[in-house]
Order: C-alpha cells, then structure tokens, then sequence
C-alpha cells in the first residue's frame, strides 16, 4: 500500500492512500498539529465526501483505536518543547557498525552525547535499553539528542 | 447625511471647550470605526462573506463625502493603516517557509507565468485605454493580478476543501503570486518615484538583487535568526518580533524597496518554534491593523468619484474573473485534477483583497492617478464578495468543462 504525500503551502501536509475497499482515503497535519480525516467522493475524486476535524488528543484516541500507535506523534510532541532536540530512527545494515556487537562497545554515549533510547526490532518495541544489548541486522534503533550528537551516533551504528 | 454628522458636530463644540478636547474627539472618532467594524466583522460571518469587503465599504461611508466625518482620528488611523500593511505582509510571509516557495517555484511556475500574464494584461491595458500613465497602469495590472491569499486561504478552510486533491494547485499559485509581488512592489516604488527608464532600471536592479540578498539570507540564516528572537515570554516575544519587523520595514522603505517587502522577507526568515508561536499570537493584531488599513483606504475615497470608474472597473472585473478561471483549469489540468476539480480551481481564484488594495494604496500614496483608488475600491469590492459566493457554490454552478477523460496522477509515492 502506497501512501501519498503532498504539501500544502502554509496549511501543512497532506497524505493520502487507496484502502483495500477501493476508498481514497486522506489525513492533512497542519502545522499546528491539527489533523483532517478526509473521505473521497467515489464520483468526484478531488473533492471530499467528508471530512473531521481532529486535535492532536482526538488522532491520538483514534490511532489507539485503529490499533497503531502514536508514539511518532509524541516524539514530535517533544520536538517541538525542546529546542534543538534531534530524533532520528538509524536502521542497522545486514554487517558492519555495531551489528552483532553491544550497546557498551560502541560507547555512544560517552562519545557523542546522543543517547539509543528505544529499538524496533520486527514488529516488536524494546524500551530501555540496556549495556548489554547486541545489535542486530535491520534493527530500528531510536536515537536522541542533539543534531550533530545524533549524526555521529547513527555513524557509529551503521560504521 | 446632516442628521448622522448633527450629533456629532454637536459633541465638537462641547468637548473643544473643555481641556484635551482633541483627545476626546480622537478617542469618540476611533471608537465609532472600531465599533463599526465589529459590527460589520459579525454580518459578514452571519452571511458567510469575508470581511475585507465590508471593511472598505464602511470606510468609504466615512470621511470625506461619507456619512461619518473623520477627522481628528485620521491622523492615527493613516499611521495605523502603515502598520496595517506591514503586519499583514509580516503574516503573509509567515504563513509560508522557505521550503514552502522552493517546492511552489519547482511544481507551479508555468502555471504562475500563465497567471502573471491573463491577469496582469487586462489591468494594464485597460488603465493605458482610460489614458493613464504607464505607472498607474503597471498599478492597475497588479491590482488585477494578485488574487487574495487571506479570503482563499480562509474560505478553503471554511468550506471544508482542504484535503481535496486540487487545493495544493490553489495554494502553490498564491505561493507565487506573493512571490511575484515580493519582486514586483521594489520595482513599483522605484516607477513611483519618476525615475527616468535607465535610472529606473538600475535602482529597479538594486532593488531586486537587495530583495534577493535578503532571500538568500532568509533561507540561509533563518534559523540563527528565530534562536535569538526566541522567547518563552509572550511579551518579549511580541516586542522583539515587532521591534525587528518596523525597523526592517522602515529600512527597507528607505533604501525604496518598499516596507511591506521589508515585513514579507523577515515573515519569510523566521521559522520553527518562534513561527508558530507568531502564527497563534499575531493574527489578532493583524485583524485590528488590517482592518483599520481597509477602512482608512476607504476613508481617503470620496465615494462620488466611484460612479465615473464604476462600468470600466466592473467590465475588468468581468474579464479577470474568466482569466482567473482560465488559469485556475488550465493549472488543475496540468497534473491530473477531473473536471469538477478544475472548475473549484478556477473559480478558488477569483477572488481579489487585501493585497489589490496594498498595491492600488502605494499608488494613491503616491499620486499616481486620482481615479485609481475608486477603481480599485469599486474592483475588490465586486471580485471578494462575488468571488467568495462563486467559491462556495462552485459545485453547484454548471461548468463548461467536459466529463472526465481517462486521467493520469503524477503524485511522489513517500
């Protein structure tokens, strides 16, 4: 399934998808953190049969309930407290970087200052983690802090 | 008329007695535009028509010809209406980020060419076949060109099309728009001056490469720039903000770049938090300053020069509204939009506002031509009320187009 992204000059994004049911489906995020729930008219597939006005709270519920999760609407929520702060997700290669080896070899921390908060691995989120930890190919590791803090990391994990 | 100023004339001579007169009448007078303004603000809503045309049509009912005289308030009003300008162009560049214009420039710019040159075109033409000079003509072609960003923008919002597909193509055509007249309203303020043509085109050339130094600088430095004027304090925030914005605008106007686009660059240079904290704590201010801009526009119209320009402006005003449509289906078309969404383009774009009158209002500033600001008045006045209810019906207005041929969507999977 391929989602669509246009932008919207000083409204914000757009996206939008054809869903298995053969409906147009789009959400814009405004700037503001807005979001619209749009429905395509099957008869005129540019305008909107419909469309829902969603706070940042009312997406969140919904995503709840649609069974997705939120967290990259919250991470962007503590971008926007946090000058400057850096959130970035580094896919790990099949080999090289820290691939097969710990979070306490690559000492990432003491280096660069960017902290490894969380990884996806599968469909599966692992918080907090720990020294200990062995990286693995095609791991998803979420990495804080500042923009150049966070480039360094993201080489050190990749290598 | 007599029983409206009767009353008034009344207040004069009491309150001219007593000590600080002048202050009471200035406050009486200001408080009657106010207070005039809300009122018409709240019809325009109860209709669903935008409010700039209201505002105009109150000024021109004052001053000058009108049934409330101004007079010891003008002198506040005109300044108010300077800062009118400069915080809507301040608001406007706002709205957009630097990334926003490089993606219009990319996507649009033949759709903006084709703008500039059915819309443009008959302004100029008919002001040089009413006898006008180039100058007030090349004026005349931008009030017909520029198509109001904040009654679309608003009205897009209203009528709950911002997520259909071809409103992208709305909005990119406006993005170019503001940048054209970015470059445009430099060149304006050098033609005002009655510069000879070769020195009007090296002070037009210095003019242009200034706004451009100033682009680069606004894409290059923005960030640096909202770091510094950053605040968690509204207050402080405010003051930097606008401190920064009359003092560009006011350098700007010096070195005859004209302040609005000293306000629309640094709008442009700040980005990120300081942004979007202008972008909820400004617009009232705006509105008020705004508002006093239409209304002041009107008040320096005395409302029986409209009746000469009033065929010729709504004859324009007939042809701008078919190009604007011409433009509107002809950009919708280019990347796949049906039929029925063509249509919306083009009748989206009809509507003309705030930025008509900043145009038409550096002219009259100027002198350029005593019947330009009744016929931009009268202009604006048709095109945003009829442009918005053309807007609003759109779907229910037969179209000329022919149904849907097979299509083809260019769109950037993510």
């Amino acid at each position: 399934m391929d989602i669509f992204e246009t932008p919207l000059p000083g409204v914000g994004v757009r996206y939008e998808f054809t869903a298995e049911g053969g409906d147009h489906i789009g959400v814009v995020v405004r700037r503001d953190g807005k979001r619209d729930l749009a429905l395509y008219d099957r008869e005129d597939p540019d305008a909107c049969r419909g469309t829902v006005e969603l706070s940042e709270g009312d997406s969140g519920k919904l995503a709840d309930l649609l069974g997705g999760t939120n967290i990259i609407a919250r991470l962007e929520d503590l971008r926007h407290t946090i000058v400057g702060l850096a959130i970035e997700w580094v896919t790990m290669p099949r080999s090289g970087g820290l691939v097969g080896r710990s979070l306490a070899e690559g000492r990432i921390r003491t280096v660069t200052s960017a902290s490894v908060v969380a990884v996806i691995r599968g469909d599966q989120g692992i918080p907090g983690i720990e020294p200990s930890f062995i990286f693995e190919p095609g791991d998803v590791v979420l990495v804080m802090g500042s923009d150049e803090a966070v480039d360094r990391a993201a080489a050190i994990l990749t290598g | 008329m007599d029983a409206a100023t009767a009353p008034f004339t009344g207040l004069r001579v009491a309150v001219e007695g007593a000590h600080g007169g002048d202050t009471a009448l200035v406050f009486i007078e200001l408080g009657v535009v106010f207070l005039v303004l809300a009122l018409l603000g709240r019809l325009a809503g109860r209709i669903g028509i935008p409010s700039i045309p209201l505002y105009l049509l109150a000024g021109l009912l004052m001053g000058d010809g009108g049934f409330i005289p101004i007079s010891a308030g003008e002198e506040f009003l005109s300044i108010g209406a300077q800062i009118g300008i400069v915080l809507l162009l301040l608001l406007l560049g706002l709205e957009y980020s630097p990334d926003d214009l490089r993606v219009g420039m990319r996507t649009t710019w033949q759709a903006g060419l084709l703008d500039l040159a059915l819309n443009a075109t008959p302004g100029l033409l008919v002001g040089l076949m009413m006898g006008w000079s180039v100058t007030a003509s090349v004026l005349l072609a931008g009030v017909t060109y520029i198509s109001s960003s904040g009654i679309i923008a608003r009205l897009l919002d209203d009528f709950d099309r911002v997520a259909n597909r071809e409103t992208p193509v709305i909005l990119s055509l406006l993005v170019m728009e503001d940048i054209a007249m970015a470059l445009f309203l430099p060149i304006l303020a050098v033609m005002l001056v009655g510069a000879t043509l070769l020195q009007g085109a090296i002070a037009a050339a210095i003019a242009i490469a200034i706004v451009a130094a100033a682009f680069l600088f606004a894409m290059r430095f923005s960030r640096q720039l909202s770091t510094v004027v950053h605040s968690h304090s509204r207050e402080l925030l405010l003051l930097s903000v606008l401190g920064l914005a009359f003092l560009v605008a006011g350098l700007a106007e010096a070195v005859q770049v004209s302040a609005a686009v000293g306000a629309f660059l640094l709008g442009l240079t700040l980005s990120g938090n300081v942004a979007d904290q202008l972008r909820s704590l400004m617009p009232p201010l705006r509105d008020v300053f705004g508002g006093i801009f239409f209304v002041f526009f009107g008040i320096s119209i005395d409302p029986r020069d409209l009746w000469p320009v009033l065929l010729p402006a709504l004859g324009l005003a007939l042809v701008t509204a078919v190009t604007k449509i011409v433009t509107g289906v002809w950009a919708a078309r280019r990347v796949g939009i049906g039929p029925k969404g063509q249509w919306r383009t083009g009748l989206s774009l009809i509507p003309r506002g705030e930025f008509s009158i900043v145009i038409a209002g550096l002219g009259v500033a100027a002198g350029a031509q005593p019947l330009l600001g009744p016929f931009a008045a009268a202009y604006v006045l048709t095109l945003a009320i009829v442009g918005s209810i053309l807007m609003r019906y759109a779907d229910h207005i037969p179209s000329p187009l022919k149904p849907p041929a097979p299509r083809s969507r260019s769109r950037t999977p993510v």
